[in-house]
């Protein structure tokens, strides 16, 4: 009796332990000719809590240039319901030269569970007076959309990418732009730039 | 006997005053802007006001207001909110302190400033007092911070409170629903467009 009772607690301190969030979103990262550099990030405690990135503005020549970068995540662990939500939003936004541009960049992940669910999404993502290639975007861009960009490479706007199991754990990851460069010749990778990221998980 | 009936009845009578301040407070019209100075936000009347045995935390995304619906407004109107928020009450209660911080973004050039970031530290943490009165998914929680406008500069100090914050539903989505007034120039009240509330239990310090 006493063996099944310890075993029991054991269990229960183990689902206990096992339930984590996490969060983590930034405004922009880029690397390229073997530079990297990156915006403020804000990472969730794994405990839950809250964590901000923002910079007035942030730029790296030929790559990138954003103001006004707000990334936030938040969260909190519970036994019974359990969450993690991350934004990311910059304004004024090139990339690639000037090849993608748009006036706001939004990123949104969430995930959660309650008692009896979970599940994670990119719902209230989107992009303001999106231009690529010279041309506007005046529709709603799909999840992961790929673009080519001539002379730089590829670029995959609203990048979706889910995470966990369905069934213990749920997570999602978004990039709204993800260029990806390459070089011109012989089409290798050679860096890349990633803005407006967020992503939350949860897991029990 | 008829003694204690008055006296209950006087006491529902001054509640019941006491709850319609406050709702006026937190329904108050934005009022005219004094160059460089905000105006004094709504009173933060704790009178009345229960302790809270819960916690709470969000983000997400705002665009639609008074409920009307959650779909994103249409892009050229940059007409959305985003935020951010944990808030807890004290470990004592009364009073109704609290703890915690809120990110707020206004997108809106037709808002306060062009529109702004506000960065926000909870003081107090209570139940809400407007529609939501009685909602036990709902919190209510404020205090002061930094509102960093887009074309008027910084303001410090600026009194905010979130009127209610409400767990409704997985996911929140279509279901939570925020509302914020932040001194006596802006106030945006809908449900998520993106995002999630979630109330917890009091555990730890998070």
């Amino acid at each position: 009796m006493t063996t099944k009772i310890l075993l029991a607690l054991t269990l229960l301190a183990g689902a206990v332990q096992a339930q984590t969030v996490t969060g983590k979103a930034f405004g922009t990262y880029v690397n390229a000719a073997g530079v990297t550099s990156q915006s403020p990030v804000a990472t969730l405690p794994s405990s839950g809590g809250m964590a901000t990135g923002q910079a007035d503005a942030f730029g790296v020549a030929g790559a990138v240039d954003a103001s006004w970068l707000n990334a936030v995540t938040t969260g909190a662990v519970d036994d019974k319901k359990s969450g993690a939500q991350s934004t990311s939003e910059l304004e004024q936004v090139s990339a690639a030269g000037g090849a993608i541009t748009a006036d706001v960049v939004t990123a949104v992940a969430t995930a959660y569970f309650g008692q009896f669910t979970g599940g994670s999404d990119a719902t209230g993502t989107g992009f303001t007076n999106l231009v690529v290639n010279g041309v506007p975007v005046t529709e709603d861009v799909a999840p992961n959309t790929w673009v080519d960009l001539p002379g730089v490479g590829y670029a995959i706007l609203n990048e979706q990418i889910s995470t966990g199991n369905g069934l213990t754990s749920w997570g999602m990851t978004v990039n709204m732009i993800h260029v990806v460069l390459q070089d011109a010749l012989l089409g290798l990778t050679t860096g890349e730039i990633i803005i407006g990221s967020a992503s939350s998980s949860v897991a029990r | 006997m008829n003694h204690a009936r008055h006296l209950s009845l006087a006491l529902a009578a001054i509640a019941a005053v006491l709850v319609a301040v406050a709702c006026h407070d937190a329904a108050s019209p934005q009022g005219p802007i004094t160059a460089g100075i905000l105006p004094p936000g709504p009173k933060h009347d704790k009178g009345g006001n229960q302790c809270a045995n819960f916690r709470l935390t969000g983000g997400g995304r705002v665009d639609q207001r008074d409920h009307l619906g959650y779909e994103k407004n249409t892009p050229e109107s940059h007409d959305f909110a985003t935020f951010g928020f944990q808030a807890r009450p004290s470990s004592s209660c009364p009073p109704t302190d609290g703890s915690g911080n809120i990110e707020w973004n206004e997108h809106n050039p037709d808002e306060f400033g062009g529109g702004f970031a506000f960065h926000g530290r909870v003081t107090y943490f209570t139940t809400p007092t407007d529609e939501t009165f009685d909602d036990s998914r709902c919190g209510r929680f404020g205090g002061s911070g930094r509102l960093n406008t887009r074309n008027d500069g910084t303001f410090e100090d600026v009194i905010f409170e979130v009127n209610h914050a409400c767990d409704v539903d997985e996911p929140g989505v279509g279901n939570d629903h925020i509302k914020i007034t932040i001194g006596d120039v802006y106030t945006r009240h809908g449900i998520l467009s993106g995002g999630n509330i979630q109330q917890h239990r009091l555990t730890g310090n998070n």
